[in-house]
C-alpha cells in the first residue's frame, strides 16, 4: 500500500469512453460501468433464479422470493394496501442500491469503485422518488394534496408559521435521503482506507510499529463487517423511507 | 410400539428376569431419546424465535439510523432557502437567519415524527428503544 495514496483517491471518476451530450459531459465512467455491472447481475441473478419456478424452490430461487417478499412486506406495512403499485419501483431501488453497495466492497486494486457513495447518484434517486410522490399525490388528490403541508389541530395564529416548517420538512426529505446514503458510504470507506493504510505506515516505523501492526489489522476486519452490516441497513433505510414518502402521496396527508 | 406389547405381557403370565431387565432397558432408553428429542426441538424453536428477534432488531436498527440526518436536512434546507431569498430580495442576512430558525424547526419536526415511528411502530413496541447499539448515529 502506498503511503502516498490518499483516502479519497477512490471515489475518482474515471472516464473511459468520453462522450459529449449537446455540451454536456455523458462520458463512459467507472461509475457507468458500476452500474452496468449491477444491473447485469441483479437481471441474471433473477433470471436464473426465478426461471426453474419450481413449487419447492431451489436455493437461488428462495434467495429471490425472500427478497421478495421482504421488500412486498416493507412495502405493503408503511405504504399500505393502497400502495402495491409502488412495489416495482421499491423494489428496483431496493436492490439497485443494495447491489451497489455490496460491489463496492469487493476490493480489486485500481478499479473498485462505490457509486452509492456520490451524491450525484443518490440525489437523483431521492429526486425520483420525491419526484413520484409529488406527481402521484397532485394526480390522486388534485389540490387536496397541499393539506399535507396544513397540520391538523394548531390554532389559526400559528398556521402560517406551520405551513411554512412543514413546506421545508417536506424539501428536507430528499435532502436527507441522499445526504444519508452518500455521507454512510463515503464516510465508512474512507474510515476502512484510513485504518488499513495504517498497517503498511507502521510496518515502516520501526519494531515497536512492526509490534503493533496487528491491531489496525484487526480493526480493518472488524470495520469490513460493519460496513457490510451498513451496506445492508442502508439499503433497506432507504426502501423503507421511500416507502414512508409514498405513504403521503397515497394517502394524501393525514398525519 | 415393543414397550406396549411388552406391557401386556406381565398381566398374562410370568416373564423371566431378563426380559424384566430388558424391557426397563429399553424404556430408559427411549425416555432418553423422547428427552433429547424435545430439548432438540425446544432449542430449535429457541433459535427460531432468536433469529426472529434478530431480524426485528435489524428493521428497529434501521429507522433509528434513520434519525441521524433528519437535523441536518431540515437546517440544511433552511440555510439554502434562506440565502436564496436573501440574494433575490436583497434583504441579507435577514431571512437567513429566519429561514435557518425554521429549518432548525422543521428538522426537529422530522426528529420528532420519526421517533414517533419507532415508538408507535407496528412491528413489537416494546423493542423501540432497546436498540442493541446505535452509536453509528453521529456517521
Amino acid at each position: 500500500m502506498a503511503a502516498g495514496d490518499s483516502p479519497i483517491k477512490q471515489f475518482e471518476i474515471k472516464e473511459y469512453f468520453p462522450i459529449e451530450v449537446f455540451g454536456l459531459n455523458a462520458s463512459f465512467t467507472n461509475s457507468s460501468l458500476y452500474m452496468v455491472i449491477a444491473v447485469s447481475l441483479i437481471s441474471l441473478f433473477l433470471i436464473l433464479a426465478m426461471g426453474g419456478r419450481s413449487l419447492v424452490p431451489t436455493r437461488l430461487q428462495s434467495v429471490a422470493e425472500l427478497i421478495y417478499e421482504f421488500v412486498r412486506d416493507t412495502v405493503r406495512e408503511n405504504v399500505g394496501p393502497n400502495g402495491m403499485q409502488f412495489f416495482p419501483l421499491v423494489f428496483s431501488l431496493f436492490i439497485f442500491v443494495l447491489v451497489l453497495n455490496l460491489l463496492g466492497m469487493i476490493p480489486i486494486p485500481g478499479v473498485t469503485f462505490t457509486v452509492t457513495s456520490h451524491l450525484a447518484v443518490t440525489a437523483a434517486m431521492a429526486l425520483l422518488v420525491i419526484g413520484i410522490v409529488i406527481v402521484y399525490g397532485f394526480y390522486k388528490h388534485g389540490l387536496g394534496f397541499l393539506s399535507l403541508f396544513v397540520p391538523s389541530g394548531v390554532p389559526g395564529w400559528l398556521l402560517p408559521l406551520m405551513v411554512v416548517i412543514e413546506v421545508i420538512s417536506f424539501i428536507s426529505r430528499p435532502v436527507s435521503l441522499s445526504v444519508r446514503l452518500f455521507a454512510n458510504m463515503l464516510a465508512g470507506h474512507i474510515a476502512l482506507k484510513i485504518f488499513a493504510s495504517f498497517v503498511g505506515l507502521m510496518l515502516g516505523a520501526g519494531i515497536f510499529g512492526i509490534l503493533l501492526a496487528p491491531l489496525p489489522l484487526l480493526l480493518t476486519v472488524a470495520l469490513t463487517a460493519l460496513e457490510v452490516l451498513v451496506a445492508v441497513l442502508q439499503a433497506y433505510v432507504f426502501a423503507v423511507l421511500t416507502c414512508i414518502y409514498l405513504n403521503d402521496a397515497v394517502e394524501g396527508g393525514h398525519h | 410400539m415393543s414397550p406396549s406389547d411388552d406391557r401386556d405381557k406381565p398381566a398374562r403370565g410370568e416373564i423371566s428376569a431378563a426380559d424384566r431387565e430388558a424391557f426397563k432397558r429399553r424404556t430408559a432408553e427411549l425416555d432418553g431419546k423422547l428427552r433429547k428429542a424435545r430439548l432438540d426441538d425446544a432449542s430449535a424453536t429457541s433459535k427460531k424465535r432468536a433469529a426472529d428477534n434478530g431480524s426485528a432488531n435489524g428493521r428497529e436498527m434501521g429507522r433509528a439510523l434513520r434519525l441521524s440526518t433528519e437535523l441536518v436536512g431540515g437546517i440544511v434546507v433552511g440555510v439554502g432557502l434562506g440565502i436564496l431569498f436573501d440574494k433575490l430580495f436583497g434583504t441579507w442576512p435577514l431571512l437567513f437567519i429566519l429561514f435557518f430558525l425554521l429549518g432548525a424547526a422543521a428538522g426537529m419536526l422530522n426528529l420528532i415524527r420519526s421517533a414517533m415511528t419507532i415508538k408507535t411502530g407496528p412491528s413489537d413496541p416494546s423493542k423501540g428503544p432497546a436498540v442493541p447499539d446505535d452509536e453509528d448515529d453521529d456517521r
